[in-house]
């Protein structure tokens, strides 16, 4: 795991250095980006920090194009990957909707010699890919739920989902598994779809289903957001905390604040596009070995350490 | 064998009409005992409320949908159109910048106008541009959710003034005389619906249109101006339904309103409006649309069914309800 | 001659109502037998439960001279009884041949065989005397040739019965002569024909033996020798009918109230002109397609036309149906099911639906006044309904005839175009709507007739104008009011003699 952090470090070392010009070679790179439509205030950061991260690598590589397409739908995606194709892209790097549908598409991609990076969700086949930037879902659930078993100790939680897909899945039996043996026990849990008004809704039933709720794990800043205004609404005085998850920047500031409810969130941060991004790049314009596994790990985010989790500018 | 009927058999008629309408009542209830068997907490005062409360979007845009749908038409993009809505009318009041009540006097016409307009521009490219409403509004829906996307960045969008938010949330979470405010809201929306659609030539001209065009046309109904009307009214729904649910989070997201227009026609069809035109059901509409929310809040206040089964039980109660339906109009 | 198929004391019920009480009936090889009667005298009850579409609630049916009872129509085709019905029941986007064959395809290892359908459909139009297309779409055909392909799509099962539901209401003479030799050519087989018809000079044309039925009861069954038309409309109303037109008005008047100058109906009609009179009744004859009712439909706006219309001598143009109501002008469309009434709503919102304004307080709609009007229409124009809430599509065409007029009539119009008023009407409603017709023009009013009926137009109006492949081809005046005058004008027979009939009298 250090050497994972070493490696970024110093991938955005190399990058800082080409920024400023210092190692700039002539070569003409095309890098062809595929990411989700921002549908979604989690993938909206994604959009924003591969637009971002897009602008800044053209000016530091004289000589890069970075196209980004992004999709609304898994099938659409994989049409997207085509156009990319077609235009002779050098690169392609991936945040995929579904890694199993796009394995063997981007096998292909593979095959015509093109570098390939995915990002958060890993393909099937790992040898396809020449770097992944991992998100660590299960890693993701077992920080909220030791976050529980820490501060908690005993007491009755209820569950939000997201949508359900791998991820998700991930996420919700790793923070069961952390709970084990624990006096934290996990008394309802329901689909509300990544969605406030959804989390709302549920929220609005789990407080009329169940008179004691000692805690909830809402999983998804989003999602927490609407769970406060039910709990509001409802004047329960028994729910000590809601933990969210991401990083959006309304919870951060939350917690950067002392909200007692929002005590802490669990980082999930979009900007991963961002890293990927830029060691691809590098691969292209530096003869360091960039090919390999990059995992960015969950991380709780509480008060000590929100500031370097903050970002104001973003739209997430 | 057939013979001249007067006044006298009026009463039985009323009667039969009223069996009609009275059954997507009927399905209520049975859901209503089917929860109280389920949970017992089901039946309070305050988990009621709370459904029926947050059933006045659907509620209120289904109501315009139950014009639009009876008058032969069709309107998707209902949902994406409360999203941007609101999405505006959020970036209104943020630039208004007040805390005062007219800056939110301002911010709500700012929405009313817009989704009336929205409105009026599916009507027009209806009627003018002789095109199926399917396609043109499932156009339109792509445009409005883009354009909400487009203003939020991909993020969200918040209401920034804490006082303007504050002195906007009762119209979500207040109630007067033990009545939330939202319910109120979509029971006079609803009523002045009744009357349009019952009782004014226009609603009439609905109902022509939607049962036969060609009937309509050769009876001197003017029917571009009605049926752009009817989209008009469905657009004011959605300003009206989106006044409501901005107070109760502040905020509005690029998922806000997904498959709204997806549940209000479901609101509109279980409460027995015909989905090819020519009849519509007010108070159906708005009892569909309650039971829709019932449905979701008996699936998480029940124990039996697995988080992966509820889209399923739901589906299926949702079917049965129309069943009942149909057997209660079947047995008249 | 042993009897092929037998009815013995048929009777049905629907619910308490008896629409059918103890008919007998039967049926010999080799003959045609009509089976005459008022709208809502069982004709049709009795021909679904002969076809077995509806079981019978009392009686038996035989079939040469066995017992049978059919589980349904497909069983009753197996046994060579074959109903061709009078609505056009075909796919409109399949051709000719997949439509003969919908439903029973022929198979060749297990795909359907197009060449050898086709084939037969050939073959089969071709004894019907027609060179149909077999794979022309239905919907590039014409009504006539829809109806033949219908007709030959019954008779492609072994036949023995072959039942007609009013088989020309939707054709023209001429297409109605070549059923009359198919049905001529069916009898010459061996096969017994059953026919349906109002017109009772078909009946006298094409039957042997005629059955009258009135209100669900037989009334009689008569050999065709010695039994004419005007006796068969008597024994359907049970009255005498030798009065089917009243006496025209003496209203009719040569002051112009309408005039049209050159009118054109793009695809339609050419350079149509022609005048009305204050209290007349203006007949407009000619064969189906001669563009009568595209010629109105562009005066009263409901279709794009141009040309100068003149009313009361100003000059008047109308976007839409509403201005020409606004000016006191209303068209009863020849379709009333489809262009007439909502047949899915009630008599009350189908009459006051053109007049809505009338009723109207204020924004809002005065139901009582609505109710109140519903009386009277019921009251003066004879509407029968068994139930005040019935919906428009569940009346009887005489009925919704009756409603449709009353409903125009709220509009209280100086000008009344109506479209076909008799279609599909039985005769003792027929009567009443010319006695309405001509109280219209007795109060003053102007009245056009567009029919393809000539006893209509002889019977009932002043002068008839005739048209002829969209252009107005003559007009006959009331002293030379016959079947031959009009014939020549709208098939163009004898031009010579048209020209002078057109010269003589314009």
């Amino acid at each position: 795991m250090k050497a994972t952090v070493l490696k970024i470090a110093m991938a955005a070392g190399l990058m800082a250095g080409v920024a400023t010009g210092a190692m700039a070679q002539q070569k003409n790179v095309t890098i062809g980006v595929s990411i989700p439509a921002a549908t979604h205030g989690w993938t909206g950061g994604v959009v924003y920090h591969a637009q971002e991260t897009a602008k800044q690598l053209e000016k530091g590589y004289p000589g890069l194009k970075v196209i980004v397409k992004t999709s609304p739908d898994g099938a659409s995606q994989a049409n997207a990957i085509d156009d990319l194709t077609s235009q002779k892209v050098d690169a392609l790097v991936v945040l995929p909707f579904n890694s199993d549908e796009l394995t063997n598409p981007m096998r292909e991609v593979k095959k015509r010699g093109t570098f390939v990076t995915i990002v958060d969700r890993g393909l099937k086949d790992p040898s396809i890919q020449d770097i992944y930037v991992a998100g660590n879902n299960p890693e993701f659930g077992r920080v909220a739920g030791k976050y529980f078993v820490d501060n908690l100790k005993q007491g009755n939680v209820v569950v939000f989902r997201g949508i359900p897909t791998v991820i998700d899945e991930e996420r919700v039996t790793n923070f069961e598994k952390a709970l084990e043996g624990s006096g934290v026990k996990v008394i309802d849990k329901q689909y509300a779809n990544w969605n406030r008004d959804d989390a709302f809704k549920v929220m609005q039933d789990y407080l009329a289903k169940h008179p004691k709720i000692d805690a909830v794990w809402a999983s998804d800043d989003d999602m927490a957001l609407g769970v406060m205004e039910a709990i509001r609404q409802a004047k329960r005085e028994d729910i000590k905390f809601v933990l969210g998850g991401a990083g959006m920047k309304d919870m951060i500031k939350k917690v950067m604040d002392g909200d007692k409810m929002i005590p802490a969130d669990v980082s999930y941060p979009p900007s991963m596009i961002s890293t990927a991004l830029g060691v691809t790049a590098a691969h292209f314009y530096t003869n360091a070995p960039m090919r390999g596994t990059y995992t960015l790990n969950a991380q709780l985010i509480t008060k000590d350490n929100a500031k370097e989790h903050y970002f104001p500018n973003s739209p997430f | 064998m057939t013979e001249t009927v007067l006044r006298s058999s009026a009463e039985k008629r009323r009667f039969n009409i009223d069996m009609r309408a009275l059954s997507p009542f009927i399905a209520l209830a049975v859901l209503i005992m089917a929860g109280a068997l389920i949970n017992p907490d089901f039946l309070t005062a305050s988990n009621l409320l709370n459904v029926v409360t947050r059933s006045a979007f659907i509620a209120i845009i289904a109501v315009g949908a139950t014009f639009v749908i009876a008058g032969g038409g069709l309107d998707l993009s209902v949902g994406s159109m409360a999203a941007l809505t609101a999405g505006v009318m959020i970036l209104t009041l943020n630039n208004l910048g007040g805390g005062d009540v007219g800056t939110l006097a301002l911010g709500m016409l700012a929405a009313i106008a817009l989704s009336a307009a929205c409105g009026l521009a599916n009507g027009l490219i209806v009627t003018f541009g002789r095109i199926e409403p399917f396609i043109v509004t499932l156009g339109t829906m792509g445009i409005f959710r883009s354009l909400v996307i487009w203003l939020a960045a991909g993020g969200t969008i918040t209401m920034r003034n804490f006082d303007l938010r504050e002195l906007y949330r009762p119209v979500y979470f207040g109630s007067v005389f033990g009545i939330p405010v939202p319910i109120i809201a979509f029971l006079v929306v609803a009523a002045i619906g009744a009357l349009i659609l019952y009782r004014t030539s226009f609603g009439r001209h609905v109902v022509a249109l939607g049962s036969n065009e060609d009937v309509a046309r050769y009876s001197g109904v003017p029917i571009w101006r009605v049926r752009t009307l009817t989209y008009i009214i469905q657009g004011i729904c959605v300003g009206i339904a989106v006044l409501v649910y901005v107070p109760r989070l502040g905020s509005a997201t690029p998922t806000t309103g997904l498959l709204w227009e997806l549940q209000a026609i479901t609101a509109v069809v279980i409460g027995g409006t015909a989905l090819k035109g020519g009849i519509g059901r007010i108070w159906g509409t708005v009892v569909g649309a309650v039971i829709l929310e019932l449905v979701a809040n008996i699936m998480v206040l029940s124990n039996f069914v697995s988080e992966f089964l509820v889209g399923a039980v739901q589906g299926a109660i949702i079917i049965i309800a129309m069943l009942v339906q149909r057997s209660v109009h079947r047995g008249r | 001659m042993e009897s092929v198929l037998r009815a013995e004391n048929i009777s049905k019920s629907f619910g308490p109502i008896e629409v059918l009480s103890g008919i007998s009936l039967d049926l010999k090889p080799g003959e045609v037998h009509a089976v005459i009667g008022e709208n809502g005298a069982g004709k049709s009850t009795l021909m679904r439960i002969l076809s077995g579409h509806i079981a019978p609630t009392k009686g038996t049916l035989h079939l040469n001279g066995q017992p049978i009872t059919f589980s349904g129509p497909v069983d009753a085709e197996s046994h060579g009884i074959v109903l061709v019905h009078q609505e056009i029941l075909l796919a409109p986007d399949l051709t000719v041949a997949q439509n003969l064959f919908l439903g029973r395809e022929i198979r060749r290892f297990g795909f359907v065989d197009d060449k050898a359908m086709r084939e037969r459909t050939r073959a089969i139009l071709h004894e019907l005397g027609t060179g149909i297309d077999p794979d022309r779409e239905v919907s590039r055909l014409s009504i006539a040739d829809r109806q033949l392909v219908q007709i030959a799509r019954a008779l492609l099962v072994p036949h023995k019965v072959v039942a007609f539901d009013e088989p020309t209401a939707v054709l023209t003479p001429v297409e109605a002569e070549s059923l009359f030799e198919i049905i001529r050519k069916l009898r010459a087989q061996g096969v017994a024909v059953l026919y349906i018809s109002h017109r009772l000079n078909e009946v006298k044309a094409v039957s042997d033996r005629v059955t009258v039925l009135r209100d669900g009861r037989h009334i009689a069954t008569r050999d065709i020798e010695g039994l004419e038309p005007l006796e068969m409309a008597r024994l359907m109303v049970g009255r005498d009918m030798s009065k089917l037109y009243p006496e025209k008005p003496a209203t009719a008047s040569d002051q112009p109230l309408l005039s049209v100058r050159d009118m054109a109906v793009p695809g339609y009609v050419e350079n149509a002109s022609f005048t009305l009179h204050r209290g007349e009744i203006l007949g407009f004859g000619g064969l189906i397609g001669a563009g009568r009712t595209e010629l109105f439909e562009a005066l009263v706006g409901l279709r794009p036309g141009h040309g100068t219309v003149a009313l009361d001598g100003k000059p008047m143009h109308f976007r839409d149906a509403r201005e020409a109501m606004a000016a006191g002008i209303v068209y009863l469309s020849e379709d009333r099911k489809g262009k007439g009434l909502l047949l899915q709503q009630n008599l009350r919102v189908n009459l006051t639906l053109a007049a809505l304004e009338k009723f109207s307080r204020g924004s809002f709609i005065d139901g009582n006044g609505e109710e109140t009007a519903l009386d009277k229409a019921i009251k003066d124009f004879d509407i029968r309904t068994r139930r005040r809430d019935l919906l428009a599509g569940q009346l009887s065409g005489g009925n919704q005839q009756k409603l449709l007029l009353a409903k125009m009539m709220l509009v209280e119009p100086r000008i009344v175009i109506i479209d076909e008023p008799t279609r599909g009407v039985d005769i003792g409603t027929k009567e009443q709507i010319y006695r309405f017709i001509a109280s219209l023009a007795a109060e003053g009013r102007a009245v056009v007739v567009i029919s393809s009926e000539m006893q209509e137009l002889i019977g009932l109006c002043h002068r008839v104008v005739v048209m002829r492949n969209g252009r107005v081809a003559g007009e006959v005046a009331q002293a030379d009011l016959s079947e031959d005058s009009i014939v020549y004008l709208a098939t163009g027979v004898h031009e010579e003699r048209a020209a002078e009939i057109a010269a003589g009298h314009a």
